[in-house]
């Protein structure tokens, strides 16, 4: 069976990506932790689950250099580390991930630089004995590939033993919850799981687990929750002799029996792609019409005067549920925020290295989530920031040790749930702050009195980029693109600075946000956006001209007369002459069809709606207004209160 | 949008001895109109709204401030007066009341003043078209003629 692994390689690269997000933050807390001579065991253990998974999935697909790269990072972390270990890590780490990007863009992917090869596998200890110390029942044997055979050798060099549990999944025990997911999950808790065999034995299916772990049988079978004669040790418990790091080794199984929480949790993750989620959503829409349908039905029976007490608590119930249903699909777009920071200590140690500053990057995603689209929207953001922080805020360490201060520099970044609808990021630094006189100078306007003022300065479209030349004055390019896009998403930008002392960025954002696709369109010099599952069909008006009745105008479609009204004058605007192109033809529940003519359809565009709440400005029609990205309101249209309109009026 | 500046919070002046109240001073068609400062969330010079039709008639439309969507509303179409193309100096004071936040638009806005209680007498009593309820108080302060306005009548739609 031929299986095209093209299919899979989206899927693919984005689960690698995120376990390369988070093993390069494990790396650099790592690398922290070597560099003050410390040793990081979990970080390690964390790094070498991720790199192994990536391994797995990469094999899995055939991408055999990030194989290899993760292979050899695999031994290397497990030969202890020094400070010297570390150039090779991350070098290896940037490896895979352009592999992972030329993979994305259909591009060959490369073999590993033979020296980054080699410097890893000088990371590596003294070679482990053969496993021969291995009794293994040919029929698992010959399931070990060479990397596992190595893991199961490093492993008992390292003095843990191996062992084979046996677990046959039956019907009693599936009853009382013990199925093979579940004993999986258990001995990842006090062990490393080499392989998963399942073999033919006796009656039925047995699972032989081959399991790395320094605990003894008793406590296998009891944390398991299997018995001990269904454990067999493969290995004996030979000291190891000497090992390179011996506390790494040690310290790479000490296992709190609460710090394996992650991993825990991520045994009960499923992966779903947000268009499915939305696909949900989207249906739920069908669910809600279908049931205001109902309702109508429900009175109109009650009109003829039948009694429907029952059936009219049974729509309200079936209201609640609906809209319980609503939050929870909502829910499931959320991300935690934390997750989304995981990448930015390797940016920072990238920024810092580069500008030759000593940064030390301190983040608390804390618990808060927020919705994946406003997630992505937001970050590119606080890289900027972050860049900022980095170029511009913090001082080079000669200068901070002129100014008694630490000669590293710290920037935080700080989540905090501010109440159940917003979500705070602050970003600061305690480098040397924005100096407003500078700004002004450069600006030629008079010094803000306030930093709000000074943040309005510092975002005037393409400001920034004549501070270029003048680092020491402030921020660099691109502010003003960071304020937009906060604002784009209905959040706001806040800035307080004290020069000599730092700078505080706080964003507020909404937790999740109305996402809706619409049509970009365009009529006279106007440009609206009508939300796309409103518009039943765009119909070219060159090919189905439109008949000018003496009461309105009409076109033809599906051999049925749909009336049509040109956008412009059914909103009230002036006409502007223009021969229109094109009509939306407006899908409207219980009547006919209505056309608006447009000048063009420009395009489709994903966006926030934010509706028009003040008094002032309701109206039958307008469904809210949104930012396209140039810092103006643009109207979103609800052309089937539109049409409703322009009929009765008609 | 960028010359923006926020109003200081302190309201009263203390050093004298008379509290004299912080207003935002701004000019429609001629005359001096005044806020109390404590409505006042910012000030912008102004480039146009996005109209929003079947809008009260004296809405510009509306714009957004630092993340909000809010409603403009035209002073002098507000106040019954020809409409004034925008110049460079065209600004609009942004208030906010009962939760609502509304830009003003004004021919031009670049002073604070402080009015004591004694420079404040009730308006004249108007006849006419009613828009003379939107005036909370007139005052001379400094040998000018201010007119207070009670924001929240403004933004109201009795007038519409």
């Amino acid at each position: 069976v031929h299986i095209d692994l093209r299919e899979f390689r989206a899927a693919y690269l984005a689960e690698a990506d995120e376990h390369l997000a988070s093993a390069n933050a494990r790396l650099v807390e790592i690398d922290a932790a070597i560099r003050s001579g410390r040793q990081a065991p979990r970080d390690v253990r964390d790094l070498l689950r991720g790199l192994h998974t990536i391994k797995g999935l990469s094999a899995m697909v055939g991408v055999e250099p990030i194989v290899t790269l993760t292979h050899r990072m695999e031994n290397a972390l497990r030969g202890g580390l020094t400070v010297a270990s570390m150039e090779p890590l991350f070098a290896a780490m940037r490896a895979i991930e352009v592999r992972l990007s030329a993979l994305a863009k259909d591009e060959p992917v490369a073999e590993p630089p033979a020296a980054l090869l080699a410097a890893l596998a000088a990371l590596e200890g003294e070679s482990p004995a053969p496993a021969e110390v291995l009794e293994l029942d040919p029929a698992i044997g010959e399931k070990l590939g060479a990397s596992e055979r190595e893991q199961i050798a490093h492993g008992v060099r390292d003095g843990r033993r191996l062992v084979r549990v046996d677990f046959a999944p039956t019907p009693a025990r599936a009853s009382s919850g013990l199925g093979i997911n579940v004993v999986r999950e258990r001995l990842e808790r006090i062990g490393e799981i080499v392989k998963v065999v399942p073999v033919s034995g006796g009656p039925g299916l047995v699972f032989a687990i081959l399991v790395l772990t320094s605990a003894d049988d008793d406590a296998i079978a009891s944390s398991v929750g299997i018995d001990a004669s269904d454990i067999h040790p493969l290995s004996t418990t030979t000291p190891p002799p000497a090992p390179p790091s011996g506390d790494m080794a040690s310290l790479l199984d000490d296992r709190d029996p609460n710090d394996d929480a992650p991993a825990d949790v991520s045994r009960a993750v499923i992966r779903v792609e947000v268009a499915r989620i939305d696909d949900a959503i989207e249906k739920l829409s069908g669910l809600v019409v279908t049931r205001s349908r109902l309702e109508r039905e429900i009175e109109a029976l009650a009109a003829t005067g039948v009694v429907v007490r029952e059936l009219d608590a049974i729509a309200a119930e079936n209201g609640r549920q609906l809209k319980d249903l609503r939050a929870s699909l909502l829910r499931l777009r959320m991300i935690p925020i934390a997750s989304m920071f995981e990448r930015l200590p390797f940016v920072v140690r990238g920024l810092a290295k580069t500008t030759h500053k000593d940064v030390a990057l301190e983040l608390d995603g804390g618990a808060a989530e927020l919705d994946k689209t406003v997630a992505e929207r937001i970050f590119p953001a606080i890289l900027h920031l972050l860049r900022n922080a980095v170029d511009h805020g913090i001082e080079d360490p000669a200068e901070r040790a002129r100014e008694g201060k630490p000669e590293r520099g710290t920037i935080r970044i700080a989540c905090v749930a501010r109440s159940n609808r917003d979500v705070e990021i602050v970003l600061s630094d305690d480098g040397r702050g924005v100096d407003a006189a500078a700004v002004a100078r450069r600006a030629g306007v008079p010094t803000p009195t306030d930093s709000s003022g000074l943040l309005d300065l510092l975002c005037r479209p393409g400001f920034s980029t004549r501070l270029e030349a003048d680092t020491t004055s402030g921020r660099g390019m691109g502010m003003d693109i960071v304020k937009r896009v906060v604002e784009s998403l209905g959040g706001e930008l806040f800035l307080d600075t004290t020069p000599g002392r730092g700078t505080v960025f706080r964003m507020s954002l909404p937790l999740s946000i109305a996402i809706v696709d619409a049509f970009s369109v365009r009529a006279g010099d106007d440009r609206f956006l009508v939300p796309v599952p409103t518009v039943d069909a765009i119909i070219d008006l060159t090919e189905t001209p439109i008949v000018k009745g003496p009461g309105f105008d009409m076109i033809a479609r599906h051999g049925t007369t749909v009336p049509v009204f040109d956008l412009r004058a059914a909103l009230g605007l002036a006409p502007t002459g223009r021969t229109a192109a094109q009509a939306l033809v407006v899908r409207r529940r219980r009547s006919d069809a209505v056309a608006f003519a447009v000048d063009r359809v420009v395009g489709q565009e994903e966006t926030v709606v934010r509706p028009l709440a003040d008094a002032l400005v309701r109206s039958p029609g307008i469904a809210g207004s949104t930012d396209l990205g140039d810092g103006r309101a643009t109207l979103v249209l609800d052309l089937v209160g539109l049409a409703s309109r322009s009929m009765r009026a008609a | 949008m960028s010359d923006a500046a926020i109003v200081p919070a302190a309201k009263t002046d203390v050093t004298t001895a008379e509290t004299r109240v912080l207003h935002v001073v701004f000019r429609v068609d001629g005359a001096d109109y005044a806020l109390p400062a404590d409505v006042v969330l910012q000030m912008e010079s102004y480039t146009g709204a996005t109209p929003v039709p079947g809008a009260k008639p004296f809405v510009a439309g509306i714009m957004q401030l630092r993340g909000r969507v809010v409603p403009v509303v035209d002073l002098r179409l507000r106040f019954g007066r020809p409409a004034a193309p925008l110049s460079a100096d065209t600004r609009v004071v942004v208030g906010e009341a009962g939760g609502r936040a509304v830009a003003l638009v004004a021919d031009s806005a670049r002073e604070v003043v402080r009015i004591a209680p004694s420079e404040l007498a009730a308006p004249p009593q108007l006849v006419g078209d009613g828009t003379g309820s939107f005036v909370r108080a007139v005052a001379q302060h400094a040998g000018r003629t201010i007119l207070i306005l009670d924001f929240e009548t403004l933004i109201g739609d009795e007038h519409g």
